[in-house]
């Protein structure tokens, strides 16, 4: 068997250096891939993909200065950096004169049907005499605003004024063919940036931080006084990245000179540590490779949580070991093997059944966890059950004094009995979870699972600002059979959104019916325009009596206006999207998408200026009752998710505790509850833990209660296990098992990624207390007690 | 785009009305552009009397209008039309005001429109006599004969150039005509006459509304 095992060892062997020397494999730093795949709602998963892919991909720089001039030099500078790597990133504006000319064409030609709602309401409350003296001043005055085109086509300015309310959706503007925001007199120039290649990948990260420094450095070489503002997803993932590999390198360098020390003081040799470290590694290289069969892709965050989870497969070689040191030297390694057996595949059962819980969940990434978790522990247990009666002799190991004093200790534990101190003991420990867990909290939120680094948020925060740009995360969704029914609820939602920009809960709005209304309100508004400025005694004749024209010249201007904006021109989004003034908005329009229900058209209804996390309900009431139009808040149904999976696995505990209590009671029948009350009792104390501290409970506290689970059933069935003048060594067994699981464990409490410090601080609450407590739900007898004391 | 063309628009006035009062800008060459602004004088504050008359493709008769204007430097322009009905048009750093009586017909404010300072700024450079700002929007090209001189400002960039067509200046120690023809065939004159400098030039009133 030993050879069989080592033939499956060389193949994965081979298979993990074709990875990572061939192929040169870099592990998924997705994030997003952790979360689950949305699959409710086809055409909801496109709108939100196509906001968030189209916002993941760019990166924005300004670039601000004191003048002008210098605000130009400094972006000059910055940009002839980037301009080196066209591979990398790509300048997603080129303000052409071909583009700047062309930009209004489609509209310019039908500009009767275009109308903003302040004109909507003037045309039909103002009196005739309003347009003719405005259309007046107009004329004579030397500045009337913006005037686009001759007089003759927008003579009271109605086209305009419709260009005007687009130009306010933004605050950019264009200037000697860059782009430029100004705040309190300081301009500031804003390179749009895209990423050609992926921004979670890690390649481009390395690439690209280090190219943004040097662009820097060139602007401040320029400009000294420049100010740099950025923003982009890739930042965000790039120190995610560097984060967790700095924390892998800590935590993985410092648990492992911890488990080193500790075996070295427990049997003098390095030869018990190698064949830990041997068992570890096969059950890492098999994880790794089955995995990436598997999956096609590990991701970073399944490195990290299962190199600690395989911190559970060292308790296979411990066992293993401390017993060969108490066993009998008569009794050779094969027998020993057979008799630990039982104890063995309990425990690997046990573990095994609670991460077939974390599978269960619907989380792709977690998925990937339990199953490289499962991998490693079942590989370096075969490792442990195939080898290590080869490698390790009777005579091989000798007990030192530091393990002996170890199991020593043990006889200072007290028992639980029926007495007065168990009862206070039980009766405080009561007191304590009841009101802890009483105060628990829960937070869901996907906000508090990311800490970015506060220059980042900070330069964020600003250039939201600055932007004044629409969050990709929080948008309605309108749905209808056709592209015209899609903007008549566009329409219908806006009324609705008007009074919101009033009350100052949004700045506004951007949406394609701006751009190109229904063709139900394009009729509306050129009858509107038609029978309050163009009718026989409107405004224009007025106008022709003071400007000495006469009826002929009335007719000639109306039948102007007519022609532009006529019935069988009208402008629809598939015409508007072939246009260059489309681009700033053609994230929202989706066009036809196939949905549950068929084809169907979508497009999105983008939100400014969303400061206050409290007016979301307020965003969600204006889409009720309003057909089609749906409030979309990724933010909260991504943390409604992991609250509900938060849940889901509360019960997968609960549930995992039966099914090890089952599999427990078919060896130890009645005694089967001394295994698990030490792991139930620590999840207690670290609910009321999190309750007293005021710390919310959220999903990666409950993952790590499964693996307290899975320790704590380990430990208990080590001490349930060993023959009665063993016990000592079953007690350095579990010390040594608990020593090495806390140092891993309780590093990542270190941790300043939010998820993994919950998950190390459950670790290492949990792992202390069970360790702490486990002797005390022993069987043993006084008797033995003393027993040990004299052999000892 | 769109409001470049509408920055443009407003440029080419304000620069009309700045450029009318184009005090004596440096000299720094011996280009006929060098010699005019060496021509021209350089008061702090100057006002004085318009005449505009405006030829639009589609009405027959011109529009006249006239009234008084004044140019501090450093502080605002003022552009009031008396005849035939009052309008007032106020520049300052931050902000563009249109008055019609009293009623604010149009306001465009640096916060809102970010052009606006833009616009103003090129003004203001220009009255503190620099002339680099015109100079990268316009090409300038221009004739001297005894006391009077001719400026032709041509848009370097063809949209700006489309967008506001061609300005004509002519003057002697102070602009006297600006034409503007635009590619629509719209024509603009504007005449200044009784010019006045100094601090008596500009009435309580007109101070009062540039404050």
């Amino acid at each position: 068997m030993a050879l069989v095992w080592a033939l499956v060892v060389g193949l994965l062997l081979a298979h993990n250096g074709y990875l990572w020397l061939v192929k040169g494999v870099v592990p998924d730093t997705d994030i997003l891939a952790l979360l689950p795949v949305e699959q409710r709602d086809p055409v909801l998963q496109q709108a939100f993909t196509h906001m968030v892919d189209a916002a993941q991909q760019r990166l924005i720089v300004m670039v601000g200065a004191d003048d002008w001039d210098q605000a130009r030099a400094a972006a000059d500078s910055y940009s002839a950096v980037l301009a080196k790597h066209p591979e990398l990133l790509q300048s997603s504006v080129k303000l052409s004169a071909q583009s700047q000319q062309d930009w209004l064409a489609p509209a310019q030609q039908m500009r009767l049907g275009l109308l903003t709602p302040a004109q909507q309401q003037a045309l039909r409350e103002q009196p005739a005499k309003y347009w003719a003296d405005s259309a007046l001043q107009q004329l004579y005055s030397p500045f009337s605003g913006p005037k686009l085109g001759a007089w003759q086509d927008d003579p009271f300015g109605l086209f305009s004024g419709w260009v005007q309310a687009r130009a306010q959706e933004t605050p950019v503007r264009p200037r000697d063919g860059y782009l430029f925001v100004e705040e309190k007199g300081r301009p500031y120039i804003v390179l749009l940036l895209n990423l050609r290649q992926p921004a979670f990948s890690m390649a481009t990260q390395q690439a690209l931080l280090p190219l943004l420094e040097q662009a820097a450095t060139a602007a401040r070489h320029t400009v000294p006084s420049v100010e740099l503002i950025r923003a982009g997803v890739v930042l965000h993932a790039g120190a995610g990245s560097a984060q967790a590999s700095r924390e892998m390198s800590t935590i993985g360098i410092g648990s492992l000179l911890g488990i080193v020390l500790l075996m070295w003081l427990t049997f003098r040799s390095l030869r018990p540590i190698a064949m830990i470290v041997l068992s570890i590694g096969v059950g890492c290289l098999a994880a790794f490779s089955l995995c990436w069969i598997i999956f096609g892709q590990v991701h970073l965050l399944t490195l990290v949580f299962g190199a600690s989870l395989i911190g559970v497969a060292q308790d296979y070689g411990i066992y293993f070991l401390c017993s060969r040191v108490a066993a009998d030297q008569s009794l050779n390694s094969q027998q020993l093997l057979r008799r630990l057996m039982p104890g063995l595949t309990l425990t690997l059962a046990a573990a095994v059944i609670g991460y077939i819980g974390l599978a269960l969940t619907p989380f792709p990434g977690l998925r990937q966890m339990a199953l490289f978790s499962v991998l490693g522990l079942v590989f370096a247990w075969l490792t442990v059950i195939f080898w290590f009666p080869a490698l390790l002799k009777p005579a091989t190991l000798k007990s030192s004094s530091f393990a002996g004093w170890i199991g020593r200790t043990r006889r200072h534990w007290p028992l639980l009995g029926w007495n007065r101190a168990s009862l206070l003991a039980a009766v405080l420990f009561a007191a304590f979870a009841s009101i802890g867990i009483a105060r628990l909290q829960v937070n869901d939120d996907i906000r508090s699972l990311q800490t970015p680094p506060k220059e980042l948020l900070a330069e964020q925060i600003k250039l939201g600002k600055l932007l004044d740009a629409p969050t990709p995360v929080q948008f309605y969704l309108v749905r209808g059979a056709s592209a015209e029914q899609v903007l008549q609820r566009e329409e219908a939602l806006k009324l609705k959104l008007e009074p919101l920009v009033a009350r100052h809960i949004i700045s506004g709005y951007q949406a394609m019916s701006n751009w190109t209304p229904s063709l139900q309100a394009q009729n509306a508004n050129r009858a509107l325009v038609s029978q309050a400025l163009l009718g026989d005694d409107g405004p224009l004749k007025m106008l022709a009596a003071q400007l000495g024209e006469d009826a002929g010249w009335v007719t000639q201007m109306r039948n102007r206006a007519l022609a532009g904006g006529s019935a069988g021109h009208e402008l629809t989004p598939a015409e508007f999207l072939k246009s260059a003034a489309s681009e700033p908005s053609r994230h929202l329009w989706l066009g036809q998408v196939t949905g549950a229900q068929g084809n169907v058209y979508a497009s999105i209804v983008a939100l400014r200026g969303v400061n206050n996390y409290a007016d979301l309900p307020i965003l969600k009431r204006a889409a009720d009752q309003l057909d089609g139009v749906q409030w979309v808040d990724k933010v909260s149904e991504i943390s409604s998710v992991l609250g509900h999976y938060r849940q889901y696995m509360g019960w997968v505990l609960l549930c995992a505790y039966a099914a090890i209590y089952l599999l427990l009671f078919m060896r130890y029948r009645l005694a089967a509850w001394r295994v698990l009350a030490s792991p139930a009792l620590a999840t207690l104390a670290i609910l009321a833990v999190l309750g007293w501290s005021g710390q919310p409970l959220q999903l990666f506290h409950v993952l790590a209660l499964m693996l307290v689970l899975g320790l704590g059933v380990d430990y208990g069935i080590f001490l349930q296990e060993q023959g009665m003048q063993r016990d000592r060594f079953a007690w350095l067994t579990v010390g040594l098992s608990a020593a090495s699981a806390l140092l891993s464990f309780g590093l990542l409490a270190l941790s300043g990624t939010p998820p993994l410090h919950a998950f190390g601080l459950t670790m290492l609450i949990g792992i202390a207390v069970v360790w702490m407590i486990a002797p005390c739900f022993s069987q043993d007898s006084q008797q033995e007690e003393e027993k040990n004391a004299i052999t000892s | 785009m769109k409001h470049l063309i509408k920055v443009i628009r407003t440029a080419r006035r304000l620069t009309v009305i700045a450029l009318l009062a184009c005090a004596g800008l440096p000299a720094h060459a011996a280009a006929p552009v060098d010699k005019i602004q060496a021509m021209l004088a350089r008061p702090p504050i100057l006002c004085g009397r318009f005449d505009q008359s405006k030829q639009l493709v589609g009405i027959k008769k011109p529009l006249l209008s006239n009234g008084r204007f004044c140019v501090v430097n450093g502080k605002g322009v003022l552009w009031r039309t008396l005849q035939p009905f009052p309008n007032t048009l106020r520049l300052k750093r931050d902000e563009i005001v249109q008055m019609q009586g009293d009623r604010v017909a149009m306001r465009m404010d640096a916060k809102q429109e970010p052009v606006v300072r833009m616009i103003n700024g090129v003004l203001f450079s220009l009255l503190a006599g620099d002339l680099s700002q015109l100079d990268k929007l316009f090409e300038l090209d221009g004739s001297v004969q005894g006391n009077s001189w001719k400026v032709a400002l041509k848009a370097r960039e063809p949209a700006l150039a489309k967008a506001i067509g061609t300005l004509a200046l002519t003057g002697g120690a102070y602009v006297k005509t600006v034409t503007i023809d635009e590619a629509s065939g719209d024509r603009t004159e504007i005449t200044f006459s009784g010019l006045q400098s100094g601090p008596t030039a500009m009435t309580a009133e007109e101070g009062a509304a540039l404050e």
